[in-house]
């Protein structure tokens, strides 16, 4: 199982998405993929899509503004 | 929210601990000074001039609702596509039909009276410049992370790398609105004014509008599911 933790800092809102589909494509099945952000509307929309997706999400507010979207990917 | 619980049905591998939620400081200082700001602003206002002061009441709460419910004009449109979800386009759907019956509503109380009817100067003309045009914004507010709105929302939000957008944004409008008679003079005053009312009646209209958006809120609601289950 792998950990893998894209930065996705300062990146407005569909970049993050994007990032975290295509980086979720070259996974296996179990790893997990925690993506942080900083933009509150990928905040909305990444765990939106990954969960529609069939996938683990959790969302961690890390500090005032900044999350960790936590994804496994379970297909 | 259920997300944000602390209860992990994720087993994260213990080679890099969960972060550590900073404690959450107070913000009642800066609370209580923008309160007093906006009130004291919103007094200033209303001592100039009724109208304006209203513009920044009714602003504020736009502001407040957009940010609160991530209403996103962009993701309405991109989101379909991008995840399929249409949570947001049905959203804006729904505001659409909402303000159809307040617009008609103020519309046709002015019409009933004999007096002018307000906002009939944005009937605009309909032409293929208005589809070029809606193509060119939609490229950029998707490469801008927003709209108009949206970009406002989120630069008071704090989020820094908007303001790029928000400074070339009214770059962009201030050359717009200089070079709007020429392009209005050879593009789009060409075109056909449609109001709806004048052709189908104020019930007919008001029918025949909701119909549209129903109909695609219907679509919208079968995209989805087409494509969570592809």
């Amino acid at each position: 199982m792998q950990e893998i933790v894209i930065d996705c800092l300062g990146e407005a809102c569909p970049v993050p998405l994007v990032k975290a589909q295509n980086k979720l494509k070259e996974m296996n099945i179990g790893d997990i993929l925690i993506c942080q952000i900083d933009h509150s509307c990928a905040m909305k929309n990444l765990p939106e899509w990954a969960r529609t997706d069939g996938h683990n999400v959790e969302v961690d507010e890390v500090d005032d503004g900044e999350w960790e979207v936590v994804i496994e990917k379970v297909k | 929210m259920s997300d944000t619980g602390t209860t992990s049905t994720i087993k994260r591998s213990s080679s890099r601990s969960r972060t550590k939620r900073k404690p959450k400081k107070s913000q009642l200082p800066q609370a209580t000074f923008v309160l007093i700001v906006v009130i004291a602003l919103g007094l200033f206002l209303s001592g100039r001039d009724n109208g304006i002061a209203w513009f920044f009441v009714t602003g504020l709460a736009f502001g407040y609702i957009l940010q609160r419910s991530r209403f996103c004009f962009t993701a309405s449109m991109r989101d379909p596509y991008l995840t399929g979800g249409t949570t947001l386009t049905r959203a804006v759907l729904i505001a659409f039909a909402i303000t159809t019956i307040g617009f008609t509503a103020i519309k046709y109380g002015y019409f009933s009276k004999g007096l002018p009817i307000p906002g009939m100067s944005y009937v605009a003309p309909i032409s293929l410049a208005t589809v070029i045009g809606a193509f060119m914004f939609g490229v950029g507010m998707v490469i801008a992370g927003g709209c108009a709105s949206g970009t406002l929302m989120r630069v008071g939000e704090g989020f820094t790398m908007q303001l790029l957008s928000l400074t070339f944004f009214t770059v962009g409008s201030l050359i717009g609105a200089n070079h709007f008679g020429w392009w209005k003079d050879v593009f789009t005053s060409k075109g056909t004014k449609v109001f709806l009312p004048d052709v189908f009646g104020w019930f007919g209209a008001v029918v025949i509008q909701l119909l549209i958006i129903f109909l695609l809120y219907i679509a919208a609601e079968k995209w989805q599911d087409a494509k969570a289950n592809h």
